[in-house]
Parts: structure tokens; sequence; C-alpha cells
């Protein structure tokens, strides 16, 4: 892979649950994802996707093998720490979107830039309203995020995970909820992102139509990689 | 804004029906806290002010009987100190008087000259507590002036032979301003004196026994060789009277009390009322966290998906902990204010309150103090309690692992 590589990880261990519940979800996984490129994770459930991308994300954090940010481990950093690289370098999309549910549209989309603490009120309302625009809800602006259907809902957690701008946005089944039509559009508007933005997209998915429009697709099975593909040469 | 008090603020105004529980509870505990405060200081206080003003804040009286001591070898492992013996009356009152008022926490001092007599008025009869006074120190060392419910205190100075005389004995004996009182002197003869002017201190056990008359009649009266039995003090401070009687007793060699140990029984009494009420409604408030404890922790469960985002999103721990110690604080500030102002409410509604007591004191409505310590006491008390009640769900929430959260919710 090339030398923009924005997120990596090299011989990733993890176990869950306890004693005779003890599984080990991900057997040495290595994997570098650079910026402008779709990565699709796939495999049967059970297989470790999920896991990876929490351990990537920084939600978890592995028994054994290494993560890094660039070119920055991640193993040694306080858990403040790693909050602020998820808040500042990656955006998370998840299967159930995660809304707040008593937030608007556009408050939704604020939380993470809230945090950021870069913006002023007003900046961020308009960047939240540029962000919900182009994903084709600028008219649902303050619009109680229970009040969405489920695909505007998962075009809302697009949005705010772009919110502040992260190098990478890590997708859990991002179109597992939603119907063709929706899944197709949600996963453009992402693809788009990726290739316009220069972002790096990592997404677990079971749908094979969108494996097959990543740029890169690796397969796993019980916990280990056992084959990753580059689909087209574009990023 | 911080981001943890925006959410905390959007958690709270969307949870009506659990705010106004929380609030609630704290509104009442506090209200119910200044109001129940006012009443029993007001009560003790009102004791004070009046025992103060008829007695004054430090008494001094009988002289010391000089000890022996290096005449004595002590027993082993004995004290030599026992009790005190006293002579009865002052020795050189005006010399003590002059001492003292070079004092800067002295105002005014008089000498009393104090006995007990038989009154007799018509038919009726009562023993009094008879208080020979110089009328112009004693004006300017207690409350007399302002204690007078009929009558004048001219009359009183201008007459050796007039007397003033408390409330309730002057039901008693069923006389009043302008009527004469027999006193009976130790040799058996009756001395008759015009009532010159009504007193009411307030308090019952004055009210019923009092009678104030001119110092030297009261010596002639009484017989006594002694010009005073006593010296009281008005004082810039009341709270230094123990200081102040500690140091008096070493200068004069006379027995120096001060107002908190005379009335130490019934001040100690007062004060029990007061502990017990106020552990009573501290009570109410520490129900009332109990509460916001409950709807904290049933917040953090319902919010549990919103923490993991939140998470997610790059909050840290001690983030999500704010949100919910923020929920509580801003429970903890809307409820003690507006706990305050009931409480002051409460408070002016009861001092309103008729009430005919005759006993110990004598008032006619409820009894209340205002004091800033109520409120800053009660606040204080409810920002523990709620902070209490919130810590434990905001660590809760604090330590909830998201990862958790999203694997159980896919």
């Amino acid at each position: 892979m090339n030398s923009e590589v924005c997120l990596s990880c090299e011989g990733v261990e993890r176990y869950l649950g306890e004693e005779e519940e003890r599984v080990h979800a991900l057997r040495g996984v290595s994997l570098e994802v650079e910026a402008g490129s779709v990565h699709g994770v796939v495999g049967p459930s059970g297989c470790g996707k999920s896991s990876l991308l929490y351990i990537l994300g920084l939600l978890d954090t592995p028994d054994a093998g290494r993560v890094a940010i660039e070119t920055e481990a991640v193993s040694h950093l306080s858990d403040d720490e790693l909050a602020q690289k998820r808040n500042k370098f990656i955006g998370f999309i998840f299967q159930f979107h995660f809304l707040m549910e008593d937030f608007t549209a556009q408050e939704n989309v604020m939380i993470p830039m809230r945090k950021l603490g870069q913006l002023s009120d007003a900046q961020m309302r308009d960047r939240a309203a540029e962000l919900l625009d182009g994903v084709g809800l600028g008219d649902k602006l303050r619009r109680p995020s229970r009040h969405l259907s489920g695909g505007e809902q998962q075009r809302v957690a697009i949005a705010r995970a772009l919110a502040n701008d992260p190098r990478v946005i890590l997708a859990d089944e991002p179109t597992g909820n939603l119907d063709t039509a929706n899944s197709g559009r949600a996963f453009e508007l992402l693809q788009n992102l990726v290739h316009e933005r220069g972002k790096a997209l990592l997404l677990a998915t079971h749908n094979p139509a969108i494996a097959e429009a990543c740029d890169w697709i690796h397969e796993m099975k019980d916990g280990r990689i056992i084959d990753s593909q580059l689909r087209t040469t574009g990023s | 804004m911080t981001p943890p008090l925006y959410i905390a603020l959007r958690f709270l105004t969307h949870r009506k029906r659990a705010l106004l529980l929380s609030l609630s509870g704290v509104v009442f505990g506090v209200a119910i806290f200044i109001c129940t405060q006012a009443q029993t200081q007001g009560f003790s206080r009102y004791f004070i002010e009046s025992n103060i003003g008829s007695n004054g804040a430090l008494v001094v009286r009988s002289r010391f009987r000089p000890r022996y001591e290096p005449l004595m070898v002590a027993a082993k492992n004995k004290a030599s100190t026992g009790r005190r013996v006293y002579f009865e009356g002052i020795t050189n009152p005006n010399e003590i008087m002059r001492v003292s008022r070079q004092f800067p926490d002295v105002i005014s001092c008089s000498p009393v000259l104090r006995g007990n007599v038989s009154a007799r008025a018509g038919f009726e009869n009562a023993t009094v507590d008879l208080y020979g006074i110089d009328p112009a120190l004693h004006a300017r060392t207690t409350d007399i002036l302002h204690q007078l419910i009929d009558g004048s205190f001219g009359d009183f100075r201008n007459n050796t032979s007039a007397i003033i005389i408390g409330s309730r004995l002057a039901e008693l004996l069923q006389t009043s301003v302008g009527d004469t009182v027999q006193l009976l002197a130790p040799n058996g003869e009756y001395w008759r004196f015009n009532v010159a002017a009504i007193a009411r201190a307030g308090i019952g056990s004055i009210d019923s026994t009092r009678i104030y008359s001119h110092a030297k009649v009261a010596q002639a009266l009484l017989q006594q060789p002694s010009g005073a039995s006593m010296i009281i003090y008005k004082l810039r401070d009341r709270n230094r009277a123990p200081v102040l009687a500690s140091r008096f007793e070493t200068l004069f060699q006379h027995n120096a009390l001060s107002w908190q140990e005379r009335e130490e029984s019934t001040l100690q009494l007062f004060l029990t009322l007061r502990m017990s009420v106020a552990i009573t409604v501290s009570l109410i408030i520490l129900l009332a966290g109990f509460g916001i404890f409950n709807v904290l922790t049933m917040s953090v469960l319902a919010k549990i998906k919103e923490i993991a985002i939140l998470r997610s999103m790059g909050y840290r721990r001690r983030d999500i902990s704010a949100i919910f110690l923020w929920q509580g604080a801003l429970i903890a500030a809307a409820g003690s204010v507006l706990g305050c102002l009931l409480g002051a409410l409460m408070t002016w509604g009861v001092s309103h309150i008729p009430i005919r007591l005759r006993g110990l004191l004598y008032t006619n409505y409820f009894l209340v103090t205002w004091d800033w310590r109520h409120y800053a006491f009660a606040t204080l008390l409810a920002l523990l309690a709620v902070f209490i009640a919130s810590y434990v769900p905001a660590r809760r929430a604090a330590e909830l692992p998201p990862v958790v959260t999203i694997r159980g919710s896919r």
C-alpha cells in the first residue's frame, strides 16, 4: 500500500467474553487503510468484522498487536487521549444510526463539533446545515431525530460522522437497516465523500453489491483476514 | 456553555415529569427547613433578646471569699480547689463600675439592689422580686423604656415612692397605673408605693414577679447595708460575655455570670428543639436526594445508548460524568432558589398566624427570625444531598464501556 496510510493495525488479537464463553474474536489481524479509498470488510456473522472496527475506532483495546493513526501508535494513549483522537480523526456510522432522540437533526450533527470546540455556535449551526444539505436533509434541520424515517436518520448519522471533518470514517453495516434504494443512496454518498475529499472509509458489510463497489475487499473468517483484494486502481 | 452542561440541560428538559418530581423534593425540603428554623430560632432569639433586655448580657454579683491555700497542704492526688464561697452583695460597686467602663466591650452598667418581699394591693398578695435601680443608669443599660406598656418612665424617675410593676404581676394584684401597692419590709412595716408604669419584658418569670423601685428606697426597705447586690452590663457584642465574665472575676474577685451561663438550661432546651427539628427536616432533604438518585439512575439506564454514542464521538468519561452531575447541580440550584423563595413566603405566612402565648414567653403571633444563614445552610444541605445522589449514577454512567452497549444493540 502507499505512504498515505491514515489508519493501520498489525497483529491484532482480541478475546471476548469470560472463562467458558471466551472467544478468540481477532487472531493476528493486520490492515492498512489509506486516504481516498473505500475498504470493505466482509464475512459471516461473528467472524470479527465489528470487533476489528471497534478496535480501529479506538472504542475497544486489543489484547495484543498494534494500532496506529497515521504513524502514531495509540496503545500508550490514555482514555482521554483516545477520546480526543476519536473526536478529531474518526467518524463512526453504526447500523442502527444511534442518534440522540431528544435532539433535532441539526443538533445531532453539532454534538461532535461542540466537543471539539473549534467553532462558534453560529458556525456550528451553519456547518451542520451544510452537511445535512449535502445528504439531502436541508429542509429537515429542526426536525427531532425520532420523527425522521430510517433512511433519513442514517443520513443524519453520516452527516454527524463528517462533522469534525475526520480523516477516517468507520461504518459498521451502515446500510444494514435500510431498504435497497436507501442503502444504495447512502453508500454512494459515502463513496463520493471519500473520493472527493480524500477520506478513508472502512466499512463492514454483508451486502455483496456494496462490497463489490469498494476499492478494497477484505474477507474475514474466524477472526482472520483470509483474503484482501484491490478492486479498482482509482485511489 | 460547555458541551456536558448543554447536553445535561437537554436531557433534563426532555424528561419533564422526572424533573418536576426531583425539583419538588428539593424545593419543599429547602422551604420547610428554612421555615422551621425561622420559627424555632424566632422563639429562642425572642427569649434571649428579652432576657438580655431585662437582666443584662453580663452580671457581676457576690464577692469571692478569699482562699487560704498557701497555708494548707494539699492531700496527695487530690485537687485543692473546692467550691468557691461568697460574701453576699457587691463591695464598692462604684469603683467596679468605674473600672469596667474602661473596657471597650462595655456600653453601660447599672447597679441593682435585689430582694424578695411581699406585695399587697387591695385584697391580693404576691411575693415579688424587688429591683432597686438607678433609673437613669438602668434605662441606659436595659430595654426598660421599650418594655413599658402603660404609664411613664418620667413619672417613676421623678418620684422616689413610685414603682414600675411587671405586667402579669399587675394583673395578679389587679392594679393599674396610678394605683397603690404596699410592700412589706422585713420589720413588718408596709411601705406604700404608686404604680408609675407597667412593664412587659415578654418573659413570664420576669413579668409575673418583678417590681422596680429607686435604689435608695429599696435599700431602706430591705434594710441592706450594701448599695448593690449586683451590677448588670450592656455589651457591644453579647457573644463576648463569657470572656468578659472570666476577666471580671479575676479582676474584681466577684462572681460574674454571662447570659449564656445564666440561661444555660433554657438555651439548651431551645437548642435541642432546633436540632431535633433540623434533623427531621434534613431527612426530607435526604429523601429528596434519594428521589434524585432514583431519577438519575433511571436516566443513566434510559440514556445508556446515548452515552455510548457520545463516547464514540470523543466525549471523555469525565464529560459523561459531568452530564449527570450537571443535571443534579441544575436541580439543586433551581430547587434551592425556589425553595428559598417558598421558605421566605412560608416564614412570612407563619409569622402572621395568631397564637396567644402567656407562659414562658408573651406573644400574640408566631415568632420567626429572618436569618440569611438558614437559607445558606438549607442550600448547602440541598447541594450536598443532590451531589451525593448524583455522584453514583454519574460515576456509573462514566464507567459504562461504550463498545458493550454498541455490541448489545446490534
